[in-house]
């Protein structure tokens, strides 16, 4: 374990981040991220639950951009079948992080199928994922999340976090059709 | 031209650029010419909800995106259409095998066939049932429209219209 909960986790990760699109999951996640960093090219996906990484995939085929997916654990057990349309796939610009707290955090922290059965990185290798990392080390975060950004193969990275939330994030106050049009206005700039 | 080759001209004349499907019988020859089309993006998906996220991303990006289906694969994405697409009002065209339909060999594909009009319209996403090949020229409005007012349309293709010589 890294030690760290996924704001601090996430807050790493957007310290690296200037350009690349970012598509963040629902619930705890998009609040945490409208708060570390927000703007334009973040998509705050506030329902369908599962869907980042499959909005990403698409995103990243039709893009030349660099893609970012922050997505949770039991999300992508949600869809898990995306990992074979990924790995079917393979876009060069997509870096799919998976934070995973082993936990559903949102919905008060029940525990998940990464806590006792599942581990997403085999799950990626299995499924032709070019570069898989599973990161347990707080140390190892910003080293792999550089090296996913600068490449020009897909990464997805595990990165195991502690259950927990920070103070004083509230929810996102921005309008679902304002998030989708500055979002479209950054995808094409 | 076969209701295939024609159903694949009209969808592409209507500026369809990104496309994503589940197979089906019926559509196996739809398939093959989206897979030998070098001027779309295309790709199967695992499961409809993960074909209606990837063509949201292909939306936001610039690309006018399609679903080709059975009719049991909306039940599979209603979630996902309800509280993505219609959400944040991105226009995703389904392109439809009713299974269930008159014709239907197959009796379990009788309940979702009864019931896939009512569900898409509880979800919000109007529909556009082509019997006959003839009337195919309909979907130009209906799909410029759905692009227009960012709400998603499904296109239904029963028995009739594959059947059709």
């Amino acid at each position: 374990m890294t030690g760290l909960v996924r704001y601090q986790i996430i807050e790493k990760i957007m310290d690296q981040i200037t350009d690349a699109l970012v598509v963040c999951t629902i619930g705890h996640p998009c609040q945490e991220l409208f708060k570390i960093k927000d703007r334009p090219g973040n998509f705050y996906m506030l329902g369908s639950m599962g869907m980042a990484s499959s909005i990403g995939l698409g995103l990243a085929m039709a893009s030349d951009k660099k893609v970012v997916v922050l997505d949770g654990d039991s999300a992508n057990v949600m869809n898990m079948g995306a990992f074979a349309t990924m790995g079917f796939n393979t876009p060069g610009n997509l870096v799919h992080i998976i934070i995973d707290n082993e936990a559903n955090g949102s919905t008060g922290f029940q525990p998940s199928f990464t806590a006792r059965n599942v581990n997403l990185d085999q799950v990626a290798k299995a499924c032709s994922i070019p570069n898989v990392t599973l990161v347990e080390e707080a140390s190892d975060i910003t080293p792999a999340v550089s090296k996913a950004l600068a490449a020009d193969e897909m990464h997805t990275l595990v990165i195991k976090a502690e259950i927990g939330l920070m103070p004083g994030v509230g929810i996102v106050p921005l309008g679902a059709v304002d998030i989708r049009d500055r979002f479209m206005k950054a995808v094409e700039a | 031209m076969t209701p295939t080759d024609q159903l694949y001209e009209r969808l592409r004349a209507s500026g369809l650029d990104f496309f994503v499907s589940v197979p089906c019988k019926l559509l196996d020859g739809l398939l093959g010419r989206l897979r030998g089309d070098d001027d779309i993006l295309y790709t199967p998906v695992s499961r409809e909800e993960d074909g209606v996220g990837i063509l949201a991303g292909a939306y936001m990006a610039g690309r006018k995106p399609a679903l080709v289906m059975q009719n049991s694969g909306f039940g599979n994405s209603v979630n996902a259409v309800c509280s993505l697409l219609n959400y944040f009002e991105i226009p995703v065209i389904f392109v439809i095998s009713h299974r269930g339909s008159t014709g239907e060999p197959v009796e379990a594909q009788k309940g979702m066939g009864d019931a896939v009009t009512g569900v898409m319209a509880a979800s919000g996403v109007s529909t556009l049932s082509i019997d006959h090949p003839d009337q195919l020229p309909r979907i130009d409005s209906a799909i410029a429209a759905a692009f227009s007012e960012g709400r998603s349309l499904g296109i239904l293709l029963p028995f009739s219209f594959w059947e059709a010589s």
